[in-house]
């Protein structure tokens, strides 16, 4: 592998790994905040790609259809928030687990109906869709550093909220003591229906950044779905600072793995996960 | 009498009789037969499934391994083109699951909660990627049965396998077993200390029982009844294929378990019959049947707070 190989994968790597720290982020948020399971974090993925090839192709702006895309699924979020899940709190995982499986067949059922079920592409926006001459061979494609750098700013966006804003600071106090934090006079569930909105929301935009770059296929919340569970657990359970890190690990691993040993490739991240846990059995971050 | 319970005991005489006379209504129809027996396979593998997260608290989303490999291990170590031995490929192939069991349980049994359950889809998917990756065992297609064993005991045959009728009940004989087996063991000495490590684990180890090697127990029998299910099925198709393990197979598994009533055994067998009915039901209504069938999960977590059997249960309670 010479050096502008190495290159290309690592930056792949790095892109594939920020996209997942996006989706990952959410479930460990709203896992970390509320105590939820959602296994239908995936289908905010899906619904994000849907809805983002939906808008594109009517408003035929890619910046349009996002931004459409981004506000109705957080309106799903709260919505689903104040008719379902609100109604979970006191209940065991066992039941999140039941209620979001169900969450799943309803999303992957609307898809169908909807949208049908062929593999759907959306177009580059034509003012990133150019390259950069890494060598003289070797180029690299503009909209994946662009979707890289969204990230990174999301990130660092998501860091200053939780670490400098008020909102941040109930959030990390509802995780440690939510009903010291009932007690102090803070409403708790509205504080839920804006965590989980906004968890819906990460995976939403996740789906819509990579829209242009991924098939848009049925099932593909499903395979997302459980690779961010392997970085959330990796990560440790709760901890955004350890979803970042561990993301950006499954992320470099695996598109290493699938250039050097592609038979065993889809294997290589739970072999990971499986070493991780054995030598830290509570994750790499957990509180 | 190991069933205690009063709506157990409603449960068993209804079930049972009901089941042994369904063949004659259905005699010609081979297709419901046979769509039957596999609602009685999958119950077994539900059940253990059942008495694992619902009796031993310890949950896992990588139950289908095992229910996988009981169909992929009787290609591993039977002949090709040569009728094997019904009954001692039974116990080989029990006797093996439990000792992949054993080794897998040494290492997920060392995390609780929440990461047990990654750590066993994790590794569970390990399983399914090297199945359906592999050129050996069929890859992505799966594997057929050549030929079927033979079932003689003792130089008697009892039944044949290619009978579908014959292997309903077969298959029906062996959920009881497996219901009267878990009752057995969950009356017994062991089953009361194993809900004692269920309710509090510290205070077990406090009394001096040692927690982690009777959930490995535990563990080792509910993966061996598993791998028998997947057994039962690859010989019923002919057929084994990697989606067997796949992670939907023990979601599914765990979403039927929970819609009958966790831990409560019989309740797997439930859960199964209702979950495996509506999918039949929607399926040929519409092809959308995930639509109600997800509608159908949701309601139902809103409705029964402990599943078909407690919502049973509480309302025999009433009536008293």
């Amino acid at each position: 592998m010479d050096f502008a190989i190495f290159l290309v994968q690592l930056l792949n790597g790095l892109q594939y790994g920020l996209l997942l720290f996006l989706i990952a982020s959410g479930l460990t948020l709203v896992f970390g905040v509320m105590g939820i399971l959602n296994l239908a974090h995936g289908s905010m993925y899906m619904v994000g790609a849907y809805l983002a090839w939906y808008f594109t192709l009517h408003t035929d702006s890619f910046l349009l259809g996002a931004l459409l895309s981004a506000v109705i699924a957080l309106a799903l979020g709260i919505v689903i928030e104040k008719t379902l899940i609100c109604r979970l709190y006191k209940r065991n995982h066992l039941d999140q687990v039941l209620l979001t499986i169900g969450m799943i067949f309803v999303f992957n059922a609307l898809q169908s109906l909807l949208w049908g079920n062929d593999s759907l592409g959306v177009d580059v926006p034509e003012l990133l869709s150019g390259s950069i001459q890494l060598t003289e061979l070797v180029a690299y494609p503009v909209y994946r550093l662009f979707v890289a750098v969204l990230c990174l700013v999301l990130a660092a966006g998501l860091y200053l909220l939780i670490n400098r804003t008020r909102l941040g600071m109930l959030i990390r106090a509802g995780e440690s003591n939510r009903e010291m934090v009932e007690c102090l006079g803070i409403d708790i569930n509205r504080l839920y229906t804006i965590v989980f909105g906004a968890g819906v929301m990460l995976a939403a935009l996740a789906g819509v950044i990579s829209a242009p770059i991924a098939s848009i296929v049925p099932g593909m919340g499903e395979h997302v779905l459980i690779t961010c569970f392997v970085v959330v657990v990796i990560g440790g359970m709760g901890s955004i600072k350890g979803a970042f890190v561990a993301a950006l690990m499954v992320g470099i691993v695996d598109t290493f793995a699938s250039v050097l040993f592609p038979a065993v490739s889809s294997m290589v991240v739970y072999i990971l996960m499986a070493v991780i846990l054995l030598i830290k059995p509570q994750g790499l971050f957990s509180n | 009498m190991i069933f205690t319970n009063k709506t157990e005991q409603l449960f068993v005489w209804i079930f049972f009789p009901l089941a042994l006379l369904l063949p004659l209504f259905l005699e010609q129809n081979v297709f419901y037969i046979n769509k039957l027996t596999t609602v009685l396979i999958f119950a077994i593998f539900v059940m253990s499934l059942d008495y694992l997260v619902g009796r031993c608290g310890l949950i896992t989303l990588g139950h289908s391994m095992f229910y996988g490999l009981g169909g992929y291990l009787f290609f591993m170590i039977a002949p090709e083109y040569e009728a094997v031995n019904f009954w001692v490929y039974t116990f080989y192939i029990c006797v093996i699951a439990a000792v992949i069991a054993l080794l897998v349980g040494v290492i997920v049994l060392r995390t609780s909660g929440i990461y047990m359950i990654m750590i066993t889809l994790a590794i569970a998917q390990m399983c399914f990627y090297f199945f359906s990756d592999s050129i050996h065992f069929g890859g992505n297609d799966g594997l057929f049965i050549l030929m079927k064993p033979d079932t003689s005991l003792f130089g008697l045959a009892f039944f044949d396998l290619d009978n579908p009728i014959h292997f309903y009940y077969f298959c029906l004989l062996s959920l009881f077993n497996c219901l009267a087996f878990w009752k057995l063991v969950l009356a017994s000495r062991f089953g009361r200390i194993m809900d004692a490590v269920k309710n509090n684990p510290d205070r077990t180890t406090a009394l001096g029982y040692n927690v982690f090697l009777f959930r490995l127990i535990s563990y080792v029998m509910a993966s061996a009844l598993a791998s028998y299910a997947g057994y039962l099925f690859a010989l019923q198709y002919g057929y084994v294929n990697p989606s067997m393990m796949s992670w939907q197979t023990s979601g599914s598994a765990l979403v039927m378990s929970i819609l009958g009533g966790m831990g409560s055994i019989y309740g797997a067998i439930l859960g199964t019959a209702v979950y495996s009915g509506l999918h039949y039901i929607f399926e040929h209504m519409t092809e959308h049947w995930l639509l109600p069938m997800g509608l159908m999960i949701i309601a139902m977590v809103m409705v029964f707070k402990s599943g078909i059997a407690g919502f049973i249960e509480n309302w025999v309670e009433r009536r008293k």
